[in-house]
Formats: C-alpha cells, sequence, structure tokens
C-alpha cells in the first residue's frame, strides 16, 4: 500500500524502498539553541535556513516546533508554517499538542502534513480534538503511547496503548490505519540502570507485535533516546544499529539527525557485535564491555553547542558541575519526559557516571560535590511539579554518628552521595547513643545502617553497638565507615557481634557500592586475611636517649590564657599542600604535572585566596590558647607533672620492638634532677563550624568541604604557630620562622604530640592535661569519649628534647 | 620522582629516603613495599602523589 505525505512541491512515500524515512528533528527550540535563539529574536530567516540546511542533510519529512515558554504558539507557527510552505521542498511534521494551535495552521498548508502528536495521558480528551482535525484536513498523525499512567515502558503496556489509540482513532473518528505513526518510545539503555536493561527488547518486540495485530499502521521513533548518557561517539555506533535493528522489526520512519546516523556497513562487525549485546541484553556486562571499547574512540566535537540534545545538556551540568541556566533547561525537559523520568533516567544516570569518574581518578572531590548540588537543586526545581518523591520502593538508609562524637562531615559526605543517588537518606546526627539508633531503625523501618566515627573510641563503640543491635533484635545490614576504622577492626571485631552483613566503607562511593550490592543481594561482610602485609612503624632509629640534656628555662610556670591573637599569622603557618590535596581533595591523580599546575594556579589557589580575605574581613575566626609550662619527672613509661591542683600522670606506650621509644624517655627522673614540659590546647573557635552547618543545610556540599577544610587546618596551623611561640619563649629557637615545609618535616627542636596519634594513643590523657592548661576557660569542653568540643580543637605535650620526633608504637 | 602525602604535606625524596622507616637514599617511590607508610602521619602509599 503507497502512504504518503506531501507539500506544495512533492509527495513522500512514508514506506521508502529503502527504509527508514528521516524526519529532521532541529526546528525544535526545546532541542536545538540555536533554533531557539532564531525564535526567541523571531529571526524568522534564520529559522527557515535551519530548516533547509537539515534538507540538505537528508532530511525527508521536518519537523516544527516552536512551543516555548512566553512565546506565542499559535501565531509563531502561523508565521512559520507559511514561510516554510512557501520554501521547504520536504512535508512539514506539525509538531504541537494544542487543538487550537493545530486547527488555525492546517488549513494554512497547501499539502498532507503530519500532525505530531496525540496520545492519552489526559485520557483522551485531546487526542478526540486532534483527531477530529487530522480527520477534517486529511492529516497524517503521530501517537505517543503515553497513557494517565505515565509512559508505557513495557511491550505489554506499549502495545496495550497502542491498541487504545487505535480503537479510539480508528473505530471512534474514522481514520484509517495507515494515517497513524505509532511512536512506541524508547529509553536508554546506557544507564546501567537494571530495569532499564531491556528497554530495546521491549521497544522492538512492541514494534513487531503492533505491527502483527494493527496491519496497516506506521512506526516512528525518537532513536537517539536509546544512548542517552553515553559518549558522543559511541552513540552515534549504538544509534545507528538500534535504527538498523529497528527497521528491521518494522520500523519505517525515524526521528533522527540524518547527519548522525552511520550507513549500517560503515561499522565493524566487533562494534556491531557490542551493540547488539548491549541491545538485547546478553550479558551482565555488556554495558561495562561497550562503554569500554568506545572509550578510546575519538571524540568528535560536537559542532556546535546548541546541537546537543537537551537530555545531553542536563547530563553535561551534571558532570561540569554546572547550574546555569538548569530551571530553563529542567523546563523545557519537562515538556518531553515526567519530572520522576527525569530524575531516574537522566539525573540518576549522570550521577552514576560522575561517582565512576572519581573511582576512576578522573574526577576530584570538589567537582564530585558541585555535581551533587546540581542534581539537588534539580530534585529541588522538579520536585514543585510532580507527587512527592515517593519513598516507596526506594532504598532508605538511617546514618548516624555513633555516642560522645560530634564528627559531623565523614557522615554528612556520605548523606549528600547517597541521597543524590537516588536513596533514601534519615540522617539523624552526632553523638547518637544505641538505643536511639535501634528505635530510629525500627520506627522508619530503613533497609540500611550505617554508622559513622571519628575516634579510635567511636570504633571501639561501634564494636559494642554490634551486639546491641543483635540483642535488640536488629536484622539491618550495617555500614561502619570514620578514620579510625580499618577493614582488620570491622572484619574481626565487629562482624561477629551481628548476624548480618558489616561492612567496612573507606569513603561515601565505598557506601554506594555496597547499598548497590545490598540491592542486587550481593552485598557481604568485610573479610580479613591475616597474612596482608602488616603497616611499618616508623619512627627515629636512635641507640639511646641522651640523658644529659639541660632543661630549657620556661618563661613562668603553671598555666595561661590567651585570647586576643590575630588571625592573619594563622595563614603562614597553614600547611597548603594538606589543605589543597588533603582537605580539599585537590589531588593530582592521572593529571600532568602541568595540568595540576593550572589546576592550582585557575581553580585552587583563587579560591584559597578568596577565602582568606573573607575569614580575615568576617572574622570567621577566633584563635584561642590555653597553655602552660610544669616541673615534670619521668617514671618509668609515665611523666609526672607537678602543678599547683596536684601532682598529674601521663601514662606513654613503649614499642615492644627496637628501639623501643616511649615519649617517657624524653624526660630526666627525679633522680637525674627532673625536668620542664609544655602542654597546649588550642581552638580557632565555634564560628567556622557554625557556618558549615549552614552551607551543609543549604545544600552548598562544595563550599561546606572547602570551608570546613579550611578551618581544619587553621586550627593546625594555629597549633605549629603556638608551638613555634614555645619554643622561642623556652630559648629553643630565636625568632619566628613560619617556614611550613620545614615544621611539616619537623625541622625543629623537640616535638609535639597530639594525645590520640600512636606515640601517645590515650585520648582520656585529656583529663589531667584540661586540668593542667584551665581549656574550659577558652571555651573548649569534652565529650564522653575525651573528644574536643568546639571540634576544630586540638592539643598536645611539648617535648623539648632534641631526639624527640614522631614516631608509632 | 618524589612524591607527597596528600595528608600532610611530607614528601618523599628517593634521593633522600627515608629514615623513619629505614629506607635508603636511592630507593624509587613505587619500589617501597605496600606496608611502607608516611613517617609523619602514617598515610598509607595510595595517599601520596606525584610531585615532579
Ligand atoms: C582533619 C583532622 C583533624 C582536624 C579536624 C577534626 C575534625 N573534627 O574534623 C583537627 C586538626 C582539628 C584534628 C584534631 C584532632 N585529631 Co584529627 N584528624 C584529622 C584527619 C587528618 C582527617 C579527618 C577528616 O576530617 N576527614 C575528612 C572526612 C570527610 O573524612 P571521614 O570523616 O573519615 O569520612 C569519610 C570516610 O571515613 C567515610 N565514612 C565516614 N563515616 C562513614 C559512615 C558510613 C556509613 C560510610 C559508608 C562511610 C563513612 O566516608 C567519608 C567521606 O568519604 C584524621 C586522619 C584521617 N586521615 O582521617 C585525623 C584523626 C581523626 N585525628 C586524630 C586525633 C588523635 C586528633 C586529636 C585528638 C589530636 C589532638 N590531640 O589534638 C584532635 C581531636 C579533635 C577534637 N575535636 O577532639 C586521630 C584519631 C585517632 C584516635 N585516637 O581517636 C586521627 C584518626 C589521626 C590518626 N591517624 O591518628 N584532627
Ligand atoms: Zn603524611
Amino acid at each position: 500500500m503507497k502512504v504518503s505525505v506531501s507539500s506544495l512541491y512533492q509527495a513522500v512515500e512514508l514506506n521508502q524502498e529503502i527504509p527508514p524515512l528521516l524526519i529532521g528533528e532541529r526546528c525544535n527550540p526545546n532541542g536545538s539553541k540555536a533554533f531557539r535563539e532564531a525564535l526567541l529574536a523571531e529571526d524568522w530567516d534564520s529559522c527557515l535556513k535551519m530548516a533547509l540546511d537539515q534538507e540538505a542533510r537528508g532530511a525527508q519529512v521536518l519537523d516544527l516546533c516552536v512551543a516555548y515558554a512566553g512565546r506565542d504558539e499559535l501565531s509563531d507557527m502561523n508565521t512559520l508554517v507559511k514561510l516554510f510552505a512557501g520554501s521547504c521542498k520536504a512535508p512539514l511534521m506539525l509538531d504541537s499538542t494544542s487543538p487550537e494551535t493545530l486547527s488555525a495552521v492546517l488549513p494554512l498548508y497547501p499539502g498532507r502534513a503530519i500532525i505530531n502528536s496525540i496520545n492519552l495521558e489526559d485520557g483522551g480528551a485531546n487526542l478526540d480534538k486532534i483527531c477530529a482535525l487530522a480527520k477534517k484536513y486529511g492529516a497524517a498523525v503521530v501517537a505517543l503511547t503515553i497513557t494517565e499512567e505515565g509512559m508505557a515502558l513495557t511491550c505489554e503496556k506499549k502495545v496495550a496503548a497502542a491498541k487504545e489509540i487505535y480503537r479510539l482513532a480508528v473505530e471512534k473518528h474514522g481514520l484509517r490505519a495507515q494515517d497513524i505513526l505509532f511512536d512506541l518510545l524508547t529509553f536508554t539503555v546506557g544507564s546501567g540502570d537494571e530495569k532499564m536493561r531491556d528497554a530495546a527488547i521491549q521497544t522492538l518486540d512492541a514494534i513487531k507485535q503492533v505491527k502483527k495485530e494493527l496491519p496497516g499502521v506506521g512506526f516512528t521513533l525518537g532513536v537517539s533516546n536509546i544512548s542517552f548518557g553515553l559518549r558522543p561517539a559511541a552513540r552515534k555506533v549504538l544509534n545507528s544499529v538500534f535504527l538498523h535493528e529497528a527497521v528491521a522489526a518494522g520500523l519505517n520512519t525515524a526521528i533522527v539527525d540524518a547527519a548522525k546516523v552511520l550507513p549500517y556497513v560503515a561499522i565493524s562487525d566487533e562494534d556491531r557485535q557490542l551493540c547488539l549485546d548491549l541491545l538485547f541484553n546478553r550479558s551482565d556486562d555488556a554495558l561495562m564491555n561497550f562503554i569500554e571499547h568506545f572509550e578510546q574512540a575519538v571524540e568528535e566535537s560536537d559542532e556546535e553547542e546548541s546541537d546537543t540534545l537537551l537530555e545531553e545538556q542536563l547530563r553535561q551540568k551534571v558532570l561540569k558541575g554546572d547550574k546555569e541556566g538548569l530551571e530553563d533547561l529542567l523546563t523545557e525537559l519537562r515538556g518531553r519526559w515526567q519530572p520522576l523520568d527525569i530524575i531516574n533516567g537522566l539525573l540518576v544516570p549522570a550521577m552514576r557516571e560522575v561517582g565512576e569518574l572519581f573511582g576512576r581518578g578522573e574526577l576530584l572531590l570538589p567537582f564530585v560535590l558541585q555535581s551533587a548540588e546540581v542534581m539537588k537543586q534539580s530534585v529541588n526545581l522538579l520536585e514543585p511539579y510532580m507527587e512527592k518523591l515517593s519513598d516507596e520502593g526506594r532504598t532508605s538508609i538511617l546514618l548516624a554518628t555513633v555516642a560522645g562524637d560530634v564528627h559531623d562531615i565523614g557522615k554528612n559526605l556520605v548523606d549528600i552521595i547517597l541521597s543524590n543517588n537516588g536513596y533514601k537518606v534519615h540522617n539523624i546526627g552526632i553523638k547518637v547513643p544505641a538505643e536511639e539508633i535501634i528505635a530510629k531503625a525500627k520506627e522508619l523501618q530503613v533497609d540500611v545502617v550505617g554508622l559513622s566515627g571519628l575516634l579510635v573510641k567511636s570504633a571501639l563503640l561501634m564494636k559494642e553497638n554490634m551486639l546491641q543491635f543483635q540483642a535488640a533484635g536488629l536484622t539491618q545490614p550495617v555500614l561502619l565507615g570514620g578514620a579510625a576504622l580499618t577493614p582488620k577492626f570491622v572484619a574481626e571485631d565487629c562482624v561477629p557481634g551481628y548476624e548480618n552483613q558489616v561492612v567496612y566503607c573507606a569513603d561515601a562511593f565505598a557506601g554506594l557500592k555496597a547499598i548497590r550490592d545490598f540491592e542486587s543481594g550481593s552485598l557481604q561482610s568485610t573479610r580479613w586475611e591475616s597474612a596482608a602485609v602488616a603497616a611499618n612503624k616508623p619512627g627515629p632509629q636512635q641507640e639511646g636517649i641522651d640523658r644529659s640534656q639541660i632543661p630549657p628555662s620556661v618563661p613562668f610556670l603553671g598555666e595561661k590564657i590567651i585570647e586576643d591573637l590575630p588571625a592573619e599569622p594563622l595563614f603562614n603557618y597553614l600547611n597548603q599542600a594538606a589543605l589543597f590535596r588533603g582537605r580539599w581533595g585537590y589531588r593530582r591523580g592521572k593529571m600532568s604535572k602541568e595540568e595540576y599546575a593550572e589546576l592550582t594556579d585557575k581553580t585552587v589557589l583563587p579560591l584559597y585566596a578568596r577565602l582568606k580575605d573573607q575569614a580575615l574581613s568576617e572574622n570567621w575566626l577566633q584563635p584561642k590558647v590555653a597553655y602552660g609550662y610544669f616541673d615534670c619527672c619521668s617514671e618509668g613509661d609515665s611523666l609526672l607533672v607537678h602543678s599547683t591542683s596536684g601532682e598529674k600522670r601521663f601514662d606513654f606506650p613503649r614499642q615492644p620492638a627496637p628501639p623501643h621509644l616511649c615519649i617517657a624517655d624524653y624526660f630526666r627522673s627525679a633522680e637525674e634532677g627532673g625536668d620542664k614540659v609544655g602542654f597546649f590546647v588550642v581552638t580557632i573557635g565555634d564560628r567556622l563550624a557554625e557556618m558549615t552547618s549552614e552551607l551543609y543545610a543549604s545544600d552548598s556540599y562544595h563550599d561546606y568541604l572547602m570551608l570546613h577544610g579550611l578551618g581544619v587546618e587553621l586550627t593546625d596551623g594555629l597549633a605549629e604557630y603556638w608551638h613555634e611561640q614555645m619554643r622561642i619563649e623556652m630559648g629553643l629557637q630565636q625568632q619566628a620562622q613560619a617556614d611550613v615545609a620545614a615544621y611539616v618535616a619537623q625541622g625543629y627542636q623537640g616535638s609535639r604530640y597530639g594525645f590520640g596519634y600512636p606515640a601517645c594513643p590515650d585520648l582520656e590523657a585529656h583529663l589531667p592535661l584540661f586540668e593542667l592548661v584551665k581549656a574550659q576557660q577558652i571555651g573548649v569542653g569534652l565529650t564522653e569519649s575525651f573528644e574536643m568540643v568546639p571540634e576544630m580543637s586540638t592539643s598536645a605535650i611539648v617535648v623539648h628534647h632534641p631526639q624527640a620526633k614522631y614516631f608509632a608504637v | 620522582m618524589r612524591y607527597i602525602c596528600t595528608c600532610c604535606g611530607y614528601t618523599y625524596d628517593p634521593a633522600k629516603g627515608d629514615e623513619m622507616n629505614q629506607v635508603a637514599p636511592g630507593v624509587e617511590f613505587d619500589d617501597l613495599p605496600d606496608s611502607w607508610v608516611c613517617p609523619l602521619c602514617y598515610a598509607t602509599k595510595d595517599q601520596f602523589d606525584p610531585l615532579d
């Protein structure tokens, strides 16, 4: 049967001898930036030029859409249909769902047009009106299989929707079968989403079945949807193979950019097989194989940015962490997709890609956080247009920092990554006792529980928590994370206490992976092979400690409070390498030296300069010090410290292996004449911590990490600065040098050991230390785990002995 | 090639080796054992970045 559409100049058969008939898609403000700009500027000549360009590139029918927020569709359509009708040889596809617009322009068109489109989204009211117009003007119609339930994803639903539309259009409105072009919709197989793996199969099967059950109807399809989320070079190949398969199934027309389809013969056997494996879901790692193979493919730069599809633009925004124009883009996308489909079909796959890039070391943490911000903002912008994101079916996670621990940022980063990958996160805060975690886990019926903690004490508490969880009958898998945890500790101490899985997570992405393993049923408790390497225990290799070292003279005995310190000098003591690479995550990774230098100059240093300016001009810092000098003497592995508040005893561990170092050895015993020791507690106050909480609450993830990192390193800078002051006061150093590089390598006499670090691991020593220097006077307190609050505080014992250097026990 | 500890800023220089870990001068970073850790902050090898 010959079915054709026509323009003023020619008739074009829908069933081409060599299918498919190609429909040009660029004259659409939602798909082409160039067209949008021309439309907004009412530059009709440019609009026409884009139509003629497509003809030249092989389009046989031209889609024309002018629906755009703020424009008058009817009037624009009027203008352009008249213009195109007189100038384009290719027949037009009038892309509008407005009966008013269509009834105004159909009579103007001097040929047989195609209407794009009808569907059952509203139950059929619009369909009725448009079918009546099609009948009246003899137009063909594109019918999308969208029903009140949304877009039809499965073959079964696609066929059912097609039949219903057919019934209405043919039996009720008297259209002929050949007047209908079904667009059975297709979705990407490139997202890695388990549920979408068979998207191609569903569409191809549906084409075959509809063709059989509704003889005579035609088909069309937005072919490139199949490859959203993949790289352009890879997409071109996949689109072409998919088009080939769809045509074999019965597709007679296709909406594509004619210039972006490869002839099937031009595709190598290997490429074809990879595409077919992916399209037909032939193995679990078809997608990985496909991505890996096309990783190498040369990227063709798109002729113009405007040419990239809307969906691709959104992906790019997520990947680049670019929020500009997000609202407009999402408004346009809402014209094509349900909000929920934008989230699950576009945003989540893009975030998954971000995670993979991070895992391969190709994306740095600050950029990951910017991507998460784009995700979060997109969801916020979409939320008003959908029923509240339903929690049903979404995996949910309870997150808490354990009792006695105020450490927030590790847990919050996990929250950011999980919730912006589509999971439901209940973040119940810091210092949460086991009883409360148990109660919440039961009340909220979460699927997984995640615990965080900064300190060794917190790790020990997690071990206890496991027993409590078990006794309380919790059954959820538990994820554990935080600085002081090791996989060994989790495997040997935590796993045995709890019947279900207990999993060590080194970072937020390990947490994400664990959740995905949980969903696929493959989550396993952390195991530890004892044969694995035991870490080195570095330290100075000295033979014996020189006992004849004369104690320095100290400026005073007892404690002193310093509250009016200027903030500016702290920046001279700030360890930039640790801040940039460690706290901020601007690691060099796979970059060349030059690339890294460029990143440092263009991004990192300007950011640092800006934050420094703001910190000083807006008084973010309140550096304070509580410190003192005391008479003391060593006694075996202990140090006895004399003060007006009584004698305080500090016990230190000794290395079990040579050279058997112990901090007490750096001090003379009572018999040797006694010694002098210094202590300090320093803090930059709680202003910065408050500001970071606000940034977190307002979803400014990137700035949150940056500011927190800055505060942390300034705290350490303050400790470095004050240690230098004390060396000067004791006459161990002549004047201030602020030589960060040398200080990192302990290029000075003596050492400062922080309690909790390996040479003096016992944090309980904070109790006598606080009594000695009266740290509460500068506003620093202790939690039940002897953690200091405000968190941006640090403590140390100051040792003057020249042989004293860091070591591990 | 020199490597820097992203955690504390310590630089491992093969020309100098690492006395604290009893590593003689002349050992390339890549040839350090997996059990090697930063002599100052105990960060593991994977937390180091190439410097040159
Ligand atoms: C920066 C830092 C500081 C800063 C800031 C501290 C703070 N509250 O943020 C300052 C300089 C102030 C500081 C001080 C001290 N510190 Co400190 N510090 C660190 C350091 C270098 C990084 C911590 C950090 O902020 N990391 C960044 C965050 C984002 O990472 P994170 O919390 O680990 O979270 C990530 C993962 O662990 C994981 N994760 C965490 N939780 C969870 C949960 C789940 C469910 C999942 C899936 C994943 C997950 O994902 C997160 C994101 O990727 C660590 C060592 C290290 N390399 O981790 C030592 C460390 C925590 N500090 C230590 C010590 C000893 C101290 C002090 C006690 C020293 C002293 N005497 O003053 C004080 C205590 C401070 C206080 N308030 O009481 C020890 C703790 C050991 C112990 N005995 O408990 C550590 C482990 C160093 C060490 N190797 O010994 N410290
Ligand atoms: Zn280090």
